[in-house]
């Protein structure tokens, strides 16, 4: 478990210095895909723990904890994670459907924080563009997530997915 | 079991289509309506109000100070400054280097109707990263200053 938090550390960290979105501050949530794998692996509250940890390192590394960005990580992540555990459980949607809506909701969850942080509705103006990119980013996520646990259910035990 | 699982599958694409023709439409729409504004006036604010300690009027060609930033003593200066031959707005930000508040240096155009932050410090300068703007908001997060446009909307008749 440990392993993978490092993991997620770093894909938070390196897709903060490649600096990928149009919304400063805001991120696409790549490291989301050890959230899902998490989720999916093990449980709602190893993923939701997980996540959570990630972000305040992050925070902590990058030397922004309590700045705007930590809070709409923090915001997105929640968020995220809460929704994909909710979907999970319904079982309507496969993995690639709840790597997507976490994503989407990733993305809302850091604009509805980045409004409270920076004062003003002004962030607003990135929201369709952000929503719209954060399908391939969850598709992307997703099927990355799915095919880890493919590779790993072969090499241990099986995982419903 | 299997079933099952190409059933989820089938609802994944089905969910990712869907939402991509939704969130891509929404998305095209506004981009669209974007381009149709023009910036009438530019409004630069600081820290957390929603009153602008700046104002840009591209149509009267005039910078006004709303407010004068309230600055410790130890800064020489009253902020914002404007330096209206260079078109030039600068403030004191927010972002500190050895405890020294920096300043944000704001350039405006009347004529091509835009506003970029040409000189400010903060990590990996990203501010001076968002380049020129003629409706984009510029968003100066560790300096807390931002820019935000106004426009004529085609609905605008009252003048």
């Amino acid at each position: 478990m440990a392993n993978f938090l490092a993991i997620a550390i770093v894909l938070n960290l390196i897709e903060s210095a490649i600096a990928l979105s149009p919304i400063p501050g805001a991120k696409l949530g790549f490291a989301n895909v050890v959230t899902l794998i998490i989720l999916y692996m093990y449980s709602f509250k190893d993923a939701t723990a997980l996540a959570l940890l990630r972000v305040l390192l992050v925070g902590v590394l990058a030397g922004r904890l309590l700045g705007p960005t930590f809070y709409m990580s923090l915001g997105g992540v929640a968020l995220s994670v809460i929704v994909m555990g909710l979907m999970k459980k319904t079982n309507f949607f496969g993995i690639l459907g709840v790597s997507v809506i976490g994503s989407i909701f990733h993305v809302a969850g850091q604009i509805g924080a980045g409004i409270f942080v920076i004062g003003s509705t002004v962030i607003l103006y990135w929201m369709p563009v952000m929503l719209f990119v954060s399908i391939p980013a969850g598709v992307i996520t997703g099927l990355i997530g799915k095919k880890f646990i493919s590779l790993w259910g072969t090499w241990h035990t099986e995982i419903n997915h | 079991m299997e079933e099952k699982k190409t059933q989820k599958t089938k609802r994944d694409l089905y969910l990712i289509v869907g939402l991509f023709v939704i969130l891509g439409g929404i998305f095209i729409y506004f981009q669209f309506f974007k381009t149709q504004q023009e910036a009438s006036r530019a409004h630069i604010y600081y820290g957390s109000t929603s009153d602008p300690i700046v104002t840009i009027d591209f149509q009267k060609q005039q910078v006004t100070v709303n407010h004068i930033q309230s600055v410790p003593n130890q800064y020489d200066n009253v902020y914002p400054l404007i330096d209206e031959n260079q078109h030039t707005v600068t403030l004191l930000g927010d972002y500190e280097i050895n405890g020294v508040r920096q300043i944000v240096v704001i350039t405006y155009d009347f004529g091509l109707r835009t506003v970029q932050i040409t000189e400010e410090q903060s990590p990996n300068n990203i501010c001076s990263r968002e380049g020129v703007s003629n409706g984009k908001p510029l968003i100066c997060l560790p300096n807390r200053v931002r820019v935000e446009f106004e426009t004529n909307t085609e609905f605008d008749f009252i003048t």
